[in-house]
């Protein structure tokens, strides 16, 4: 495992600034306290730079053998939007206390200001995502994605001072452990099913004897525990609420960190079983073919997921992303909108992931639509946050501004702030898929890849689901670019963070610009998503051990013989 | 022919003859189907926490039962890791849980419905 | 630059005589041209910017005038160092789009010139007059300084900027930018009264009657890349007279050399205003005067000759001239019909008007009896003397308050001030009507003379087409010179038109228009009268019998200034001495002098077949002693019925006062012939009930079906997702429980599911 070391720089440079930032920030002097989200950013960018110049090597020391280049592109992306999201979480917490400070109130209590601990946790999330990523074993999946969802709990709770952040917190932290009891009992039966944790040695087990039915239980139940992670039916109850609650720059993070950590979970483990099962495979195992077999037959069958884990995916994907529109349309708040919409979202990325990497070419690839389509969403719902995290209204009894929420609070935003009118109004266009904007490249590649698939009904599905999802987005440009102010007594006026703006702005110029360069990206991603399967060879030897299949009746030893091997 | 088998034939006891893989799956289900049972039916948050600690253990049997029938120790390994996260999960659950006391004196999770729809 | 054309003269005289087509490739050069859109460009961003900078001047006018004539010497230039071949002047890459790399698999469009004397022949005349007629506006737009002028001269120069790409083209693809952009600054100018009513529909009217021949025009474009896989000029030619299409099949009886000059041919006529698509012409005298005389008269209703002329080797290429014929028949009866039509009405710009249409009327039937060089001779002349008629007429209407109607206005030559403005009438007169010894005469000849001598068995029943043209070219005299006596001659009468308030005080207040004027004062719905009802019936019905007042004592006309007199004298001078051109010898072509040797050595030479030869006498000859014989019947005639006394009225006429003359005694007697003639045979409302009444029924039909069946439909359908999204939202009760009931129901049935599907 010390061979892998080379592909963990960003994660331990990352982890070494968090180090530095939980100190730094409890220092005395407020200079050096500010210093801690520059530290951080440092470390995000030195991670990028690090991630950036990591040549995955072909073969077992890479980690992963099925998705060899996934590792630079994703953490690139992770450290990319992660310091976006960074400049928007300028004064989420000690507001209120370094005012107090400043003014002399009181004195500094290391015990009283949260600065460390906050950013801390943004970037052991940002650690675990990354180190998702480079997972290729099952414990070393179930630790990222507790690393990663766990710090997330505690920013959601201490993002505001409001009891609504309160709930947002307690809800998500228990469904959220709910999710990861689900997940890890299927990664349990996966482990029972194939007799190993190592992704590559499972899908040469797969390869090997087919999928048999304590595997496939499992990997049934390690998607529905990871659609916590990406707020997919039926695990999605909860994003609504938590969205709402939390404060927007938080609610940014999200919606895109957990988001991550979920699809690259769901991709590795769809790589694992692989997209080489024929489509007409009956029967309670079930068997890829492998290349020479597919060759023989001239294509003449369709290949794709195991039938059960097809079907799965396809009711998940077409239930995600109609529960999430439906839901969205009838909401006052902008962040409920967001929310719901970025269910619909997670569904939309289901499709690519079920349409698999097929020829492997940009417009064929599922694996790249997904991961490309991270991208576009992470920098069009930043934007959309952003603009609320820009805003917020009067303070109440508490000294606690009121947060500017509903679609009607961000109504004649033209008038009053124009340059977050556009950021809202670009960054939905973008999320809404209109073309010549960054959303429109994201979004096309899922429908071609579904289409390639095969999936024509999920596909209609998506489109009849865009249409749907265009009218929010359009409520929403409506409200802030054409409606009149409302002449309500709640003003909307801009926070003090000019760093806010900049990540709006920032997100909203890349959701033009990089549509217009984002020919390279799309390489990139292509390169990304390139899967190796080993059932494209001819299959290795069966494994030493037999894998558990239910009903078999042998003793069970015990205790064990010291030596018995 | 599973090793297991193989150590029988050896002449190695198996402690319980009659005991096989399948009764720990069933206790672990059975563990794993009463935490949820309890997280779904109790109100108090630290109830409701424990229960979810339950599944985890759920999960840990069935890890270490497949282990043994594998011969392998990647399962108990999982088992420790499940252990450390499942006291990191308990401190944060504490925490969150007396933030919540402070703010709403009691620790029934039906007095947080404020956000809906 | 003198010193430079005295030095090529002679080098061009001794050239020896060579077509330009035959067979030599086209060489790179002639870069000199790209001056001309540059210029162009140049002078329309600075009169644009002239209206956001508030400069309240002539100062663009001046600008636009001295760009225009600095492309006019490019042009100038480029030609007197052309001597014969084709040059190409490469610009930049415009369009390209590549599926592969074998023949036809590239549409390429580049921003290139085709250099050759066809091209030249064009540039020469539209820069020129362009020039010329920019600087007649300088003062004709006086009253509009500002935001008008800046919108009028920006329109203006885009349009010459258009005119030189259609004009200039190395490709289709770029005359059809050229062509799109002629016709939306046409739409402009015919609209920049903006604010009457009538001048925004006649715009309107001029677009979509434009787009409907421009149909064609895009079809015979994408027909003719299917056939030769490529749109530029060179290869083109290449093929054609190779006598090949793409395939290597022969194109003289296939589809080929049927269909696109059929398509090229309709969006011909639709920008030339030919049959079916004429009648926006007419209403486009609603812009103001120069743009009728440049754009309406001059320059771009010449389009569809030049492009006829310029794809002439494809329509020669045809075996049996079935797209020719069809061009001429259409060309000789579109004279004739307009003729009439210009015999009948009052309005003056629109008797020129008419006479345009029939003056292009002759250009198609020339290039359709196989004269290319008597079309393109009698496009060069026409474009100089319509463009003085116009002037003058123009000078008229603005010194007298737009007044247009021929009744009110008498004696105007003899008036102070406005001798040039008569003197150049009558040189534009004599021309149009093809008096012996004018630029007009020797034009109309070349294409009356081919018509008797061209075979019948090349196209239809040329004789006829003569015969039409023949009888044409009487009526022509007697309308131009009905309208000089009316209006030129004759004792001094005037009615000021309803601009007249406008002048009263001088000017009217700077920056508002002649409608806002008018809005204003009351009396809004004058100006719009004075140029629709007073052209037809209603004029009798509302004025007939009443005496008018001759004199108005407040009013006092307003004879043109320098730049109006200067403009005139340039064009009137340019009138006759076009006649001159054809007397110029040149090695490259036996007959058409200057503008044959220009013809011949171009894409659209064409050895014109004659075999009339009666007794020694050429149809050339028999043809000069005809015409001119017609020509002056037709004059005799308007003398006699329209004329004054006197030596104005050539001794003929009897007229005394400006309302009446002979000819209202003769009309009752024509019956009701007379009566739809002035009606303009009822075209217009022809149209409107076969035409735009059913489609406006259909709109209206489709309008509500949208309206109820699918805006119904679609409210349906965007109400689902609402209904659903309401059942559903009781999920999110905000009840932690709640949710984890959901999440562990949604496992259960997942698994559910799984194992039905495994079963």
């Amino acid at each position: 495992m010390i061979d892998r070391i080379e592909f963990l720089w960003p994660e331990i440079a990352l982890f070494v600034t968090t180090c530095v930032v939980m100190v730094l920030g409890l220092s005395r002097r407020i200079e050096s306290r500010r210093m801690t989200a520059l530290v951080t950013g440092l470390g995000l960018i030195i991670a990028g730079v690090l991630a950036a110049r990591t040549t995955p090597i072909p073969g077992p020391r890479s980690g992963q053998v099925l998705l060899p280049e996934l590792i630079p592109y994703a953490k690139v992306l992770i450290a990319s939007v992660g310091s976006l999201l960074l400049l928007l979480q300028a004064g989420t917490v000690d507001r209120a206390e370094e005012a107090a400070i400043a003014a002399g109130q009181r004195p500094y209590d290391p015990l009283r200001t949260n600065r460390a601990e906050y950013y801390a946790f943004f970037l052991f999330s940002l650690t675990g995502l990354m180190l998702c990523a480079s997972a290729d074993d099952l414990i070393w999946l179930f630790l990222a994605l507790e690393l990663t969802s766990l710090p997330t709990y505690i920013m959601v709770a201490m993002s505001t001072g409001r009891a609504r952040s309160r709930e947002a917190g307690v809800k998500y932290f228990f469904l959220g452990a709910l999710g990861a009891a689900v997940f890890l009992y299927g990664f349990a039966l996966i482990y029972g099913g194939t007799g190993s944790t190592n992704l590559n040695a499972i899908h040469a087990h797969l390869a090997a004897h087919g999928l048999n039915l304590t595997a496939l239980a499992g990997f049934i139940l390690a998607f529905l525990g990871l659609c916590f992670k990406i707020a997919a039916v039926p695990m999605h109850f909860y994003a609504a609420d938590v969205y709402q609650g939390a404060a927007p720059q938080v609610s940014a993070f999200l919606a895109f960190v957990p988001k991550a950590a979920g699809f690259i979970s769901i991709l590795l483990l769809t790589a694992t079983i692989g997209w080489s099962y024929a489509a007409d495979a009956q029967g309670p195992l079930y068997t890829p073919i492998t290349q020479s077999a597919y060759d023989a037959l001239e294509g003449a069958v369709s290949m794709g997921l195991p039938e059960p884990i097809r079907v799965f995916l396809w009711v998940i994907a077409a239930l995600t992303m109609t529960v999430g529109n439906v839901l969205a349309i009838l909401q006052k708040s902008v962040k409920r909108i967001l929310a719901y919409s970025s269910i619909a979202h997670s569904g939309y990325m289901l499709v690519a992931v079920l349409a698999g990497p097929n020829n492997g070419t940009f417009s064929q690839s599922g694996l790249a639509a997904v991961l490309f389509y991270l991208l576009v969403y992470g920098v069009g719902n930043l934007g959309a946050f952003a603009v609320l995290a820009c805003l917020e209204g009067r303070p109440d009894a508490d000294g606690e501004p009121a947060e500017i929420e509903d679609v009607d609070d961000i109504r004649g935003l033209w008038k009053t702030r124009p340059l977050l009118a556009w950021v809202m109004t670009l960054s939905c266009l973008g999320l809404m898929g209109l073309p010549p904007l960054l959303g429109f490249f994201g979004k096309l590649p899922l429908f071609t890849s579904g289409l390639a698939a095969g999936e024509i009904v999920l596909v209609v599905i998506l489109g009849l689901n865009s249409a749907v999802a265009a009218y929010y987005y359009l409520r929403l440009i409506k409200a802030s670019l054409i409606d009149p102010p409302s002449d309500a007594d709640l003003p909307a006026t801009p926070t003090p963070f000019a760093t806010r703006t900049l990540a709006g702005v920032l997100s909203a110029a890349g959701v033009v610009v990089l549509a217009f360069v984002g020919g390279g990206l799309m390489d990139r991603s292509e390169r990304a998503a390139r899967y190796t399967s080993m059932m494209a060879v001819a299959p290795p030897p069966p494994p030493r051990k037999t894998p558990y299949v239910p009903g078999d009746d042998t003793p069970f030893p015990l205790p064990i013989p010291i030596g018995a091997r | 022919m599973s090793d297991a088998l193989t150590l029988a034939q050896q002449g190695w006891p198996a402690a319980f003859p009659a005991v096989t893989l399948a009764h720990y799956l069933f206790v672990s289900a059975a563990m794993f189907t009463v935490g949820l049972i309890g997280f779904l039916t109790r109100r108090n948050l630290i109830i409701m926490f424990l229960c979810t600690e339950l599944m985890f253990q759920a999960a840990g049997i069935a890890l270490v039962a497949f282990g043994r029938y594998h011969l392998d120790f990647s399962g108990q390994t999982f088992v420790i890791f499940i252990l450390t996260v499942a006291a990191a999960e308990a401190a944060m659950a504490l925490a969150l849980v007396v933030l919540l006391f402070r703010k709403r004196e009691t620790l029934s999770a039906d007095e947080w419905t404020e956000m809906k729809g | 630059m003198l010193h430079q054309a005295l030095h090529l003269l002679p080098t061009l005289a001794a050239a020896p005589p060579a077509h330009a087509d035959s067979g030599a490739a086209a060489t790179p050069g002639g870069q000199l041209l790209m001056l001309v859109p540059a210029l162009c460009v140049l002078a329309a961003l600075f009169s644009a910017l002239s209206g956001p900078l508030k400069i309240r001047s002539k100062i663009p006018g001046y600008f636009s005038v001295a760009c225009l004539a600095g492309a006019f010497v490019a042009v100038l230039l480029t030609y007197l160092g052309h001597e014969s071949g084709v040059k190409i002047a490469h610009g930049f890459e415009w369009i390209t789009f590549k599926w592969g790399d074998g023949p036809g698999q590239a549409l390429t469009g580049n921003f290139a010139f085709y250099v050759d004397s066809l091209t030249l022949l064009w540039m020469l005349f539209v820069t020129g007059l362009g020039a010329l007629i920019a600087l007649y506006s300088v003062e004709y737009m006086a009253d509009d300084v500002g935001l008008g002028y800046a919108r009028y001269f920006f329109a203006f120069n885009i349009f010459v900027l258009s005119m030189s790409c259609l004009v200039m083209a190395d490709n289709l693809l770029l005359l059809f930018l050229g062509w799109e952009g002629v016709g939306l600054c046409s739409y402009l100018l015919i609209g920049y009264f903006y604010k009457k009513p009538v001048a925004v529909a006649a715009a309107k009217k001029a677009f979509i009657v434009n787009r409907i021949g421009d149909l064609g025009l895009v079809l015979g474009l994408l027909a003719t890349f299917v056939a030769f896989g490529t749109l530029g000029y060179d290869p083109l030619f290449a093929m054609i007279r190779a006598g090949v299409d793409a395939k290597g099949a022969p194109i003289a009886d296939s589809w080929v050399t049927d269909v696109i000059p059929l398509l090229l041919m309709a969006g011909a006529f639709g920008k030339s205003a030919q049959v079916f698509f004429y009648v926006w012409l007419p209403d486009a005298m609603e812009g103001p005067t120069p743009v009728s005389a440049l754009i309406h008269a001059a320059t771009m209703v010449t389009a569809g000759v030049f492009l006829i002329a310029r794809m002439y080797p494809l329509y020669a290429a045809d075996d049996d001239h079935m797209a020719l014929s069809l061009v001429a028949w259409c060309g000789a009866i579109t004279a004739l019909w307009s003729a009439t039509i210009g015999m009948s009405i009052f309005d003056i710009k629109r008797v020129m008007g008419y006479s345009t249409i029939s003056q292009l009327g002759y250009m198609f039937a020339g290039l359709g009896l196989l004269a290319p060089t008597g079309a393109a001779f009698h496009t060069l002349t026409h474009a100089f003397f319509k463009a003085t008629l116009f002037l003058a007429v123009g000078a008229v209407m603005h010194g007298f308050g737009g007044q247009l109607d021929l009744r009110r206005l008498s004696g105007v030559a003899r008036m102070r001030g406005f001798g040039i403005v008569g003197l150049a009438m009558l040189v534009g007169s004599l021309n149009l009507s093809g008096v012996p010894g004018t630029a007009g005469f020797f034009s109309k000849d070349m294409i009356l003379a081919q018509g008797f001598s061209t075979p019948a068995s090349m196209i239809e029943a040329p004789q006829a087409i003569a015969w039409v043209l023949l009888l044409t070219a009487g009526l022509t005299a007697y309308y131009t010179f009905r309208a000089f006596f009316r209006v030129f001659t004759g004792p001094v009468e005037y009615l000021p038109g309803d601009d007249e308030h406008l002048l009263e005080h001088g000017r009217h207040p700077k920056g508002t228009t002649l409608a806002e004027w008018h809005k204003q004062h009351g009396h809004g719905h004058g100006h719009d009268h004075a140029h629709t009802e007073l052209t037809g019936v209603a004029a009798r019905r509302a004025h007939g019998r009443k005496d008018f007042d001759p004199t108005t004592e407040e009013f006092d006309p307003h004879p043109p200034g320098w730049a109006i007199n200067a403009s005139l004298v340039i064009c009137a001078l340019l009138a006759i001495a076009a006649a001159a051109l054809y007397f110029v010898k040149t090695p490259h072509a036996e007959e058409g002098g200057w503008v044959g040797g220009m013809i011949e050595r171009s894409s659209a030479a064409f050895h014109s077949p004659h075999e009339f030869n009666l007794l020694g006498i050429t149809s050339h000859s028999a043809m000069y002693l005809v015409s001119a014989l017609v020509g002056l019947t037709g004059i005799a005639v308007a003398a006699f019925l329209h004329a004054p006394k006197g030596w104005q009225g050539l001794f003929l006429g009897s007229r005394d006062t400006a309302a009446t003359s002979r000819a209202d005694a003769l009309t009752p007697r024509l019956g009701r012939v007379a009566r739809w003639a002035r009606a303009k045979w009822y075209v217009d409302e022809l149209y409107d009930w076969f035409l735009v009444k059913p489609l406006r029924g259909i709109a209206y039909v489709s309008s509500w079906i949208d309206k109820l069946l699918v805006d119904g439909l679609v409210d349906a359908a965007g109400a689902l997702p609402a209904r659903v999204g309401r059942v559903l939202r009781p999920s999110q009760s905000g009840v932690l429980h709640g949710y984890a009931a959901g999440m562990a129901g949604g496992v259960a049935l997942v698994l559910l599911l799984v194992l039905i599907v495994l079963n």
